[in-house]
């Protein structure tokens, strides 16, 4: 392969320190190898190409105005062993299973509070937590269909889940189109090995949103919701749409009748809906319980969903599991919920709402990546040993303020992997989000979408920060 | 029961319209900038009689007062004057809007097509005013919107958004028949007595076929001399050109036929039937282009009214678009 430049003391995701390929990488190591650099940016200009034809973008939003971006993909995809991958599904799956039950106790018996695992206070100042959602019951005790759940790996090769994002988690059109590519890119690497399909995702998707109509409903009707072409993931909205044969509505195109019924507005008429796969945030959903100048929402929408004539995938208030403090706490729910002990590592998290664990935070602000409970897209993080005395300061002061809205935990060694980069090929940090959904079963997507921080030495990976992707094997 | 939302006919009806109207506008430039080519330049021209076709005089005089409708002016605001909101310019971005967010019932490389030309129009349309680069530019707006159609007639699915697409078409297109009918070959008919235009009425009425890229199927279908009530006829009656305006009109019975609520779309589509049958009776070929005029106008106020019947039945459920 053309001459990688390393960085000592960090996991290689495809090579062993000595620079040997690890063995489920070898065979891309081997194709790398007979590639010269030239021939390698060709690849990722073709790839590049692709996706600008493809029209696979997203959009950033600065001065008030929306851009659309080309989706920033790196060609060089990243490999995962089969063997362990199967492990992570099975963490992934009991993780999701604890996580829906606790969901669904919060807002009905709240069993987890009387046996003092989780602490009362918490709730109450949880953000995100819907009090409107309490008393209801969705089918299969599912709250969460869809989450994304954030892994990272350390220095010593320890994968972690880093967060679990189930309010409105993006990504899956992504995953899927960088599959695309790099079929087209690496045609011949998929014949001669076997590399785990991503494709079945959103069939999957379809299964699960179905399964979750009233069984009255012979032939149910799913819509996915979208809060319009203003959004960031716009693309990926239109996208699942039309994978699933799925309609893709507006807020505007929804109405609630009389019944408690949710229809669209359809050149026939009214159609009633029995399914929607929500992409709009709680908050925006309902002007008549949330916020009431929301143009996004379906006013009425709680109503219809809390008499059961309509399912909400994710269900309202399904974000308060979607909380850097919740998650702190979610070896405690695996063992409560289903009497396991973990099978996927939370990272060490210290909880500021507790004066010992905050003491030891500010006594230790340098070492530790500092995260605020509700931000999402990697904002509001403050990285210890990045960050300037006047910013740890402030720091400080806000936990001091909030301690209850703060965890921190110690800053890992995120894992490389080979990326494309103006001077060749070179080590970047690397996350990986896979998708778990859940419905009567559950499905894990065959790895997910490798997110890379494209800058040099950084680890924000988020495509709004500057972050990029690549395709992911699971290889036999 | 459909479920093609409101929303999205509304979209797809005027993009369709849009569309039609930047591609026949682009023609009508053409057509016209080639007739005052073959003028002798003794022959004085008034470019007037374009704002005239497409409806755009008070448009014209809102944005340039009482300035004189030069030839650079008239042509720039046909085509790419933003606030003309019948320039090729402004439809071609307002159908790009739409289908921005239509895309998923649209074949894929539909959008493509679209959006690219909105890219050359929005560079190229201020120099295309210039005559040299004039119709290379109708061509290829024209030629385009000709693309799409291809993509559509050959990939789309014949489902009620292809219907709701070819009723907005149709209807935009018999629209401009119109126009050119009650105004060139009124202004033309008017003047037939007057030795000015006489000699030089012939290559007039090519201009007036030539502006519906008619007139290689009206010497096939007539294999007569170019003349007035020929040419009326023709462009009012013949059922199996495609921009004529009986062929329209099937075209609209056909959509409509295919879309729910026929009940309420009959009655002003027969409205409109009735009054082209009539007015095609009555054989204005011969008569004062006045009555052409008039006659042409009645008929565009049952399109209009079509139009309102359309929005009624089907948009009138759903959020307001772009129109």
């Amino acid at each position: 392969m053309p001459e990688v430049q390393t960085l000592a003391g960090f996991w290689d995701e495809l090579r062993h320190a000595d620079g040997a390929p690890r063995p489920a990488a070898e065979e891309l190591v081997r194709q790398l190898s007979g590639l010269s650099l030239a021939e390698l940016r060709a690849r990722q200009a073709l790839a590049e190409l692709d996706i600008v034809t493809m029209g696979i973008t997203f959009t950033v939003y600065s001065q008030g105005n929306g851009v659309d971006r080309a989706w920033p993909f790196d060609v060089i995809p990243r490999v995962i062993a089969a063997e362990e991958w199967r492990r992570v599904e099975q963490g992934l799956v009991q993780r999701l299973r604890a996580l829906n039950a606790f969901i669904d106790d919060l807002y009905n018996d709240q069993r987890v509070i009387a046996a003092g695992v989780f602490p009362a206070e918490l709730l109450k100042e949880s953000a995100n937590y819907r009090p409107e959602c309490r008393g209801v019951r969705p089918r299969f005790g599912v709250w969460a269909h869809v989450c994304g759940s954030d892994l990272v790996r350390d220095r010593d090769g320890t994968l972690y889940v880093l967060e679990d994002n189930l309010r409105v988690p993006s990504g899956v059109s992504y995953m899927l189109e960088n599959r695309a590519i790099t079929k087209r890119a690496f045609a011949d690497l998929f014949a001669r090995q076997s590399i785990l399909p991503v494709d079945a995702c959103t069939d999957e998707l379809k299964r699960v949103l179905t399964s979750l109509a009233s069984p009255e409903a012979a032939e149910p009707t799913v819509v996915v919701l979208t809060p319009g072409i203003y959004n960031s993931a716009y693309f990926e909205h239109s996208y699942l749409a039309q994978r699933m044969g799925a309609a893709l509505v507006e807020g505007a195109d929804l109405m609630v009748g009389e019944d408690d019924c949710v229809y669209m507005r359809t050149i026939g008429g009214p159609a009633k809906v029995d399914v929607i796969y929500r992409r709009v945030d709680d908050s925006f959903l309902d002007p008549e319980v949330f916020r009431p100048d929301s143009q996004l929402g379906v006013a009425g929408l709680m109503r219809a969903w809390r008499s059961g004539n309509v399912a909400i995938a994710n269900a309202p208030g399904a974000g308060v599991a979607d909380d850097k403090v919740v998650y702190a706490w979610a070896p405690e729910l695996i063992r409560f919920y289903l009497g396991e002990e973990p099978l996927l590592a939370n990272v060490p998290t210290y909880r500021c709402v507790y004066p010992d664990e905050r003491r030891y935070v500010l006594d230790h602000l340098r070492e530790l990546v500092m995260k605020p409970a509700n931000e999402s897209g990697g904002h509001g993080l403050v990285v210890g040993d990045c960050a300037s005395r006047s910013e740890l300061d402030e720091c400080a002061a806000r936990i001091e303020a909030e301690p209850r809205n703060w965890v921190a935990q110690p800053i890992l060694s995120l894992s490389v992997a080979p990326t494309l980069t103006g001077r060749g090929i070179e080590s970047r940090h690397v996350d990986l989000r896979p998708f778990v959904l859940s419905g009567a079963g559950h499905y894990v997507t065959a790895g997910g979408l490798t997110r890379v921080a494209l800058r040099e030495g950084s680890l924000v990976v988020n495509s709004s920060q500057g972050g990029g992707s690549k395709d992911t094997w699971v290889v036999e | 029961m459909s479920l093609l939302l409101s929303r999205a006919a509304e979209r797809l009806y005027w993009a369709a319209r849009y569309l039609e109207r930047a591609e026949d506008t682009a023609r009508l430039v053409r057509a016209y900038t080639e007739v005052i080519v073959d003028l002798p330049t003794t022959v004085t021209t008034s470019w007037a009689p374009l704002l005239a076709v497409v409806g755009g005089e008070q448009a014209f005089s809102a944005a340039h007062g009482r300035s004189d409708a030069g030839e650079r002016r008239v042509i720039q605001f046909l085509l790419a004057e933003d606030s003309n909101p019948g320039s090729v310019a402004h439809c071609v971005r307002f159908a790009r809007d739409n289908l921005r967010t239509t895309r998923e019932v649209l074949p894929r490389e539909a959008w493509q097509v679209v959006n690219d030309l909105f890219l050359y129009v929005s560079a190229e349309a201020g120099a295309g005013a210039a005559r040299s680069a004039r119709s290379r530019f109708c061509d290829r707006v024209v030629g385009e919107v000709q693309h799409l159609d291809g993509i559509l007639s050959s990939t789309w699915s014949r489902d009620e958004a292809y219907e709701l697409w070819r009723l907005g078409e149709a209807l935009e297109r018999a629209d401009m028949t119109t126009r050119v009918l009650g105004v060139r070959a009124a202004s033309l008919l008017a003047a037939r007595s007057g030795a000015e235009h006489g000699d030089h009425a012939e290559v007039q009425w090519m201009g007036v076929l030539r502006s519906l890229s008619a007139l290689q199927m009206y010497q096939r279908a007539t294999r007569a001399p170019i003349e007035s009530a020929e040419v009326v006829r023709f462009l009012l009656s013949h059922r199996a050109f495609p921009r004529s305006v009986a062929y329209c009109v099937a075209r609209l019975r056909a959509s409509l036929g295919a879309l729910p609520h026929v009940e309420r779309t009959l009655p002003a589509l027969e409205e409109l039937e009735a009054l082209v049958a009539a007015v095609a009776d009555a054989g204005r070929g011969d008569a004062d282009g006045v009555a052409l005029d008039a006659d042409m106008d009645r008929i565009q106020l049952r399109l209009h009214a079509l139009d309102a019947t359309v929005a009624d039945a089907f948009f009138a459920v759903g959020a307001a678009g772009p129109r």
